[in-house]
């Protein structure tokens, strides 16, 4: 048995059938907390706990579909590019909300954690929370982080702000879908433009391309703003 | 598709190679990311030519990042010693984001 555990094709295997199945639920009941990605990783722990496997046998399989990671980061490149062409007149504003909120995302973030006296490696993991968990990960590796805890609370984030989000602007005063829009893309990535998509057709426009800008401002400052802080 | 893989993968060797020669603290495939996205931007390279592998990896992207999120049991400990700071740094760092991302972008785009 433990041969035959060690085979990475058990875990590819494995992975695929919870995976599928997890986007069968959320197709029928399509709940924030039934996200296919919180789902199958909550399967796939409960699974590995139950009958006592260790990760890196999992990960035998596992970094068979983790390497792709690598070129998919590249294709964002590409998906940003197609976004950001559609919005061609005053990109300006946009962008400066964005910028800002995505900086101040990182800085606020490191500011509370040193507050709370919380360990260097919770602060390099925990930098890069608000853009999507690919290179959310990428920026916790460079950076010296565990990768594993940005996935898990980037993902959180990214439920938190599709459950809570709208009601928190509306209940701070913000009215514009717009503004609305850029701000769950730029605090909460995917799975908040997923919330944002169901607001309104612009809402959700404005949310996936704050996605993809606060992607490239987080890819970039984050090495910087950590170097400059933490040295 | 063939072809279109193969450009995205220039990319990503690419980026390594800039990363590892400059010894710059970002990720070899952030690099990549920009490089592509650069690249379509000035018209260096056509959509058609990255769109079809592009497309294919987008779509099953959240598949490949699993394994990171069941590589959190490792780190139970560390999460369950912290909680409470990481869940109140989560929570007030998002908030934060969230009201000035939305503030700024209803003053500026009224202007």
């Amino acid at each position: 048995m433990k041969a035959f555990i060690a085979l990475p094709v058990v875990w590819v295997f494995l992975t695929l059938a919870v995976f599928f199945m997890a986007q069968r639920l959320h197709k029928r009941l399509g709940w924030a907390v039934t996200t296919p990605i919180l789902v199958t990783i909550l399967v796939l722990i409960l699974f590995l706990s139950l009958f006592d496997i260790d990760f890196e046998t999992y990960d035998n399989g596992g970094k068979f579909l983790s390497f792709f990671l690598g070129p998919s980061v590249v294709a964002l490149g590409v998906l940003f590019y197609e976004k950001l062409d559609e919005i061609k007149s005053n990109l300006m504003p946009f962008c400066i909300s964005v910028f800002v909120g995505g900086v101040s995302s990182i800085l606020s973030l490191i500011f509370i954690l040193l507050a709370f006296k919380a360990p260097e490696i919770l602060i390099r993991s925990l930098a890069p929370k608000s853009v999507t968990t690919p290179i959310a990960i990428e920026v916790a590796k460079s950076v010296g982080g565990v990768p594993s805890i940005t996935a898990g609370v980037v993902i959180a984030v990214g439920i938190f702000g599709n459950a809570f989000g709208i009601h928190i602007l509306k209940l701070l005063g913000i009215t514009s879908k717009t503004a609305i829009g850029t701000a769950l893309g730029t605090a909460s990535h995917g799975i908040g433009t997923a919330r944002a998509l169901e607001e309104s057709k612009l809402a959700g426009v404005y949310s996936g391309l704050a996605l993809c800008v606060n992607g490239l401002v987080t890819a970039i400052t984050t090495p910087f703003i950590i170097e400059w802080w933490m040295g | 598709m063939l072809k279109s893989l193969s450009v995205i993968f220039l990319f990503l060797v690419v980026g390594e190679f800039v990363t590892y020669v400059f010894k710059i603290p970002i990720a070899g495939n952030i690099i990549g990311m920009v490089l592509i996205f650069l690249a379509l931007k000035f018209k260096v390279i056509p959509l058609d030519m990255v769109k079809p592998a592009s497309d294919k990896l987008l779509k099953y992207l959240v598949l490949f990042f699993v394994p990171y999120g069941v590589g959190l049991m490792v780190h139970f400990e560390t999460i369950k010693e912290h909680w409470l700071s990481i869940g109140l740094a989560v929570l007030g760092s998002t908030i934060l984001t969230l009201y000035l991302t939305a503030f700024l972008q209803e003053k500026l785009e009224k202007k």
